[in-house]
């Protein structure tokens, strides 16, 4: 006796192989999902213009809009002329660079730059200088600056017409509403009728030197030699065991080419009705041997006495010479296959 | 001269060292300097290539498809080699492994042994055996190539050998073997012999029973030492490839397949083979062939796009053929054949019997049968033609009375075989 054992997977076994990796799936796919909600949808990270959250800037900048400044949020920040520069993270900028916009535009506002003497604890300051007697009280904290006026306790500071903050508290969502922020951002920001507001990308800073100068001097000399390891590799792998060997091929034609040919020649040329009178004479070879009759009689009266159809027209379907266009003759070829197929059965 | 994976390792262990130790153009001309020394120890202290002497044995001939193996024998004159070796051959050869590590001692000798399985029919030569001996250090090596002629002609693979014993059952039946002492068609005279109980007394000789005390019948064999004249066409349109259970093979290797089979058939039946390959000019012949000497002769055909010479080939058969033979022309039922073959059909048909064995393409019945659009209809229509075109053909030949075998590939060898057969049951050879 010869036990069975088939050899394709039943429904089974198809499941206990694809439950773990269809279950870590569906893990995935759940942890995304939540991952994704408690995020919530608000786009843009701290002193984002469009950002809803608490550390976004949404409102001042909706503040600002309404009292008729045009605030252009960019990532380049090319035309600053005439305007305030609002830069959120100046510490991504090169510093070269950043001087130049600030000498251009007629305002730069900078939150916690570099260049701090110390740091202190952000809470509810008084200003104690004319720049921001206005606005009064308001959070401010994070660097202590050296400049020429100096505010909040120094972490509000004034040269020219570069202003920095230690903290960006003044300017965000959570705080804006509290003592006197909203009256300190509008003063600071507020002053032109344009404001740019700078949120520089990761990619301004790596402008600044290339690759090589990053590359140790020595390690240059060592790239160069690993050209020549390169070429040295290239010529083991080049040089080949002895010369190609090249097969003799035969002559072979596929037998049908010629026939494909014609076939397309017929096409080509409309043929239909030498295409027609070529299958009609073809199934009538086939018919009469059926039927019993000797090569090249007319079966047609013994076909219309087998399949009970008048004899007319099967002499019309089988040897009638009125011309056939395209369209007839694949109803042609139809009608004659049912024919035959008739006479075999009957 | 050629390089070793392991002058690229060096030069990268270089790299470490200029980066670290020496960076400096100073630094890559030294690493560069020890490489070219470690080049030049290795190149001088290799084993000469150039004075290697080969030596070849083995298989000379294989069936297509089968193992078989060719023996190498490297002689080396000079200090020890050791290296890679490889024997070159076409890719149809089909060497198993053409790439082998050797180490000759110095003075001495190796046999190395390489495995073929050749993948087409025809003859497969063998190209240059190249050696790469590496030096000491195995930075780089010396390389040279050596002709060393051999050819491993690969047969025909006559697949068509398993219809046989089938075959040689029938002829038993038809023959003497399974004696019967009726008289038919087919048969001649064998001897006289005294009547036993049972015999047919039909067949009891009343002339010779009269010169004998006893009653004496006449047995009967079928006929036999006929001449079978085997003509292959190789021309043109035997380069045809049509498909088959085997894939796609070109007309002349069916051919060549039924040639084979009805060949081995006509040996058993005692009858005598004469076969000729036939294009523009005389191809190949093979004069009261066995088979072995049949399946060489029949190994290096290739089909030549050419026009088959009908004039040349029945020239050729009718100074072979002396007595009255079958002539079996292996060829393609073509619209050619009618200006080619016809007008020459007297002549052969009225001293010999002639069969024309044909290969059909299954893919022009496909063709026939397509229904549906516009280009299956046209197609259908071309193929209806060609197929009306053989019909024709066929009739006409039959006319003339020439037999015709037209059958697909698969079963064309057992056709023709089976026609074979009748023939010589009817005494028609």
């Amino acid at each position: 006796m010869t036990a069975i054992s088939p050899v394709s997977p039943d429904a089974r076994r198809i499941w206990a192989a694809a439950r773990g990796p269809l279950l870590i799936g569906v893990i995935i796919l759940g942890a995304a999902i939540v991952i994704t909600l408690l995020r919530g949808s608000g786009e843009g990270g701290s002193l984002d213009p469009r950002s809803y959250r608490p550390e976004g800037s949404r409102a001042v900048a909706h503040l600002l809009e309404q009292n008729g400044v045009r605030v252009e949020l960019t990532d380049d920040a090319s035309a600053v002329d005439g305007a305030t520069l609002f830069v959120t993270h100046p510490n991504l900028i090169d510093p070269a660079r950043l001087a130049d916009l600030s000498r251009r535009a007629a305002a730069t506002v900078l939150v916690a730059p570099a260049g701090g003497v110390g740091q202190v604890e952000a809470r509810t300051r008084q200003p104690g200088c004319p720049l921001a007697a206005k606005a009064g009280a308001a959070t401010t904290g994070g660097f202590v600056y050296e400049g020429e006026q100096r505010c909040y306790d120094s972490t509000v500071v004034r040269t020219g017409t570069v202003t920095a903050l230690g903290h960006g508290a003044v300017f965000t969502n959570r705080d804006l509403d509290s003592e006197g922020n909203a009256a300190l951002a509008l003063s600071l920001l507020g002053g032109h009728e344009r404001l740019v507001w700078y949120v520089p990308s990761a990619a301004d800073r790596s402008q600044q030197k290339s690759l090589t100068d990053l590359v140790p001097d020595g390690w240059k000399f060592g790239a160069l030699q690993l050209g020549v390891a390169a070429v040295l590799i290239a010529l083991w792998r080049a040089r080949r065991l002895g010369r190609v060997v090249p097969e003799p091929l035969p002559v072979v034609v596929r037998a049908t080419e010629t026939v494909e040919g014609r076939a397309r020649l017929y096409r080509r040329s409309h043929a239909a009705g030498h295409a027609a009178a070529v299958l009609r004479q073809a199934a009538r070879d086939r018919i009469t041997p059926l039927l019993g009759l000797p090569a090249g009689e007319d079966p047609s009266d013994e076909i219309a006495r087998r399949t009970s159809r008048p004899v007319a027209e099967v002499r019309t379907l089988l040897s009638s010479a009125e011309p056939v266009d395209d369209r007839g003759l694949v109803a042609l070829a139809s009608r004659l296959d049912a024919l035959e197929n008739e006479v075999r059965k009957g | 001269m050629a390089l070793t994976g392991r002058a690229g390792l060096l030069a990268l262990v270089g790299v470490l060292v200029v980066g670290l130790l020496l960076p400096s153009w100073q630094g890559i001309l030294v690493v560069l300097a020890v490489l070219v020394l470690g080049v030049a120890v290795d190149l001088a202290l290799a084993a000469g290539v150039r004075r290697l002497t080969f030596a070849r044995a083995g298989a000379t001939s294989v069936r297509t498809g089968e193992l078989c193996e060719v023996q190498l024998t490297v002689h080396n004159p000079g200090r020890r080699l050791r290296g890679v070796l490889r024997d070159a051959w076409a890719p149809s050869a089909g060497v198993v492994a053409d790439r082998v590590p050797i180490d000759v001692p110095a003075g001495g000798a190796r046999v190395l042994s390489f495995e073929l399985r050749p993948l087409r029919r025809g003859d497969r030569v063998a190209d240059r055996v190249t050696v790469r001996s590496l030096g000491p250090l195995g930075i780089a090596a010396r390389q040279g190539s050596h002709e060393v002629p051999w050819t491993v002609r690969a047969l025909p693979p006559f697949h068509s050998r398993r219809h046989l014993p089938s075959l040689l059952e029938r002829l038993r039946e038809l023959d003497g073997r399974r004696a019967s002492l009726i008289r038919g068609a087919g048969t001649e005279f064998d001897s006289l012999r005294s009547y036993v109980i049972g015999d047919d007394v039909r067949s009891i000789d009343w002339r010779a029973s009269a010169r004998s005390t006893d009653v004496v019948v006449r047995t009967w064999r079928p006929e036999r030492d006929r001449q079978v004249v085997v003509v292959l066409d190789t021309a043109r349109t035997s380069a045809g490839r049509v498909e088959g259970s085997l894939g796609g093979l070109p007309r002349l290797d069916t051919s060549m397949d039924a040639a084979l089979l009805l060949s081995a058939l006509a040996a058993q039946a005692r009858d005598q083979v004469d076969f000729v390959a036939f294009s523009h000019r005389l191809r190949a012949s093979v004069p009261r062939a066995s088979l072995p000497a049949l399946v060489r002769a029949m190994a290096p055909l290739e089909a030549e796009l050419v026009e088959f010479d009908a004039r040349g080939a029945v020239a050729e058969v009718l100074r072979r053929a002396g007595r009255r033979s079958l002539v079996v022309l292996l060829t393609s039922l073509e619209p050619s054949i009618e200006h080619g073959l016809l007008p020459l059909l007297p002549a052969v048909a009225s001293r010999h019997r002639l069969l024309i064995a044909s290969v059909s393409d299954p893919a022009v019945h496909a063709m026939a049968s397509g229904r549906g659009d516009l280009e299956a209809v046209y197609a259908a229509a071309a193929a209806e033609r060609t197929l009306a075109e053989r019909r024709r053909l066929t009739a006409l030949l039959a006319r003339h009375g020439v037999e015709v075998v037209d059958a697909l590939p698969d079963d064309l060898p057992r056709a023709l075989a089976d026609r074979y057969l009748s023939l010589k049951a009817a005494g028609k050879l």
